[in-house]
């Protein structure tokens, strides 16, 4: 599924070319990209941050070619806070989310049916390194954003048997977000 | 460990004014109810482990990682 709305990373000399004239659009500093321009609409909003991170509610998602699928949700203003992310489906193809009513009221989500994931939301695996050997994504509390009012949540279900520490190897037919 | 039955309506004292009563026992979870004084926090266990590792994914994932992720994830797309 095309996501209009996820902010490609531009190389920072190209950045200047595409966007030059375009001096409303705002810009940050990011952790991995150098500076980047953003489009307004493009802003996820995470109404109560990222446990450890609570004060943080505005963030970007930023991509680039070379990296796919592989996402980055760099915060609006801390620099140096950009979490990676692996689509989900990438690591567990058959991951099938079910959130809370009070989550799904955070994210404005119909409670009566389980969110598509790739239709209705997007939810990813941080991505965390616990040895330059080790890298683990965190398939217990995955990040889930509503795709169609860019509302975000990390939903924490210890209780769906998926471990904090999966390690990062990609299963064999890759589907949507 | 530790292990108490309490009833619904009944609680346990931790220390001297730390105070949990369980509220409400349904089949698969239960209601506690805290009173303790303002400078103790209070989270759920895997809010805790979930703080703690956002705090290391923030903290360790740096160009060299994303490297190491993306060769993976090459190898991956040579394997497919």
């Amino acid at each position: 599924m095309l996501l209009p709305f996820i902010q490609k990373a531009p190389v920072k000399q190209k950045a200047r070319g595409l966007h030059r004239g375009f001096q409303s659009m705002p810009r940050i500093p990011t952790k991995f990209f150098g500076e980047v321009d953003y489009m307004p609409e493009s802003v996820f909003c995470f109404p109560d941050g990222l446990p450890g991170f609570e004060e943080e509610k505005e963030f970007l998602f930023l991509n680039v070619p070379e990296s796919e699928p592989v996402l980055f949700l760099q915060s609006i203003s801390m620099r140096n806070l950009c979490f990676v992310l692996v689509p989900i489906l990438t690591l567990v193809p058959d991951f099938r989310i079910v959130l809370t009513p009070q989550e799904s009221q955070v994210l404005e989500l119909p409670g009566e049916r389980a969110p598509i994931i790739g239709k209705d939301v997007l939810c990813g695996a941080l991505v965390c390194a616990d040895s330059k050997e080790s890298l683990c994504a965190n398939l217990m509390a995955p990040v889930v954003v509503n795709l169609w009012n860019r509302l975000g949540i990390q939903a924490i279900h210890p209780e769906s048997g998926y471990s904090h520490r999966h390690p990062v190897a990609f299963a064999e037919h890759a589907l949507a977000c | 460990m530790l292990v108490i039955w309490r009833k619904a309506g009944e609680s346990i004292v931790l220390g001297d004014n730390i105070d949990v009563e369980v509220l409400e026992m349904r089949p698969h979870r239960v209601k506690l109810g805290i009173v303790a004084p303002e400078s103790i926090s209070i989270s759920r266990k895997e809010t805790k482990l979930t703080r703690a590792k956002n705090v290391t994914a923030a903290m360790s994932m740096d160009t060299g990682l994303i490297e190491n992720l993306l060769s993976r994830l090459s190898s991956y797309r040579r394997h497919n």
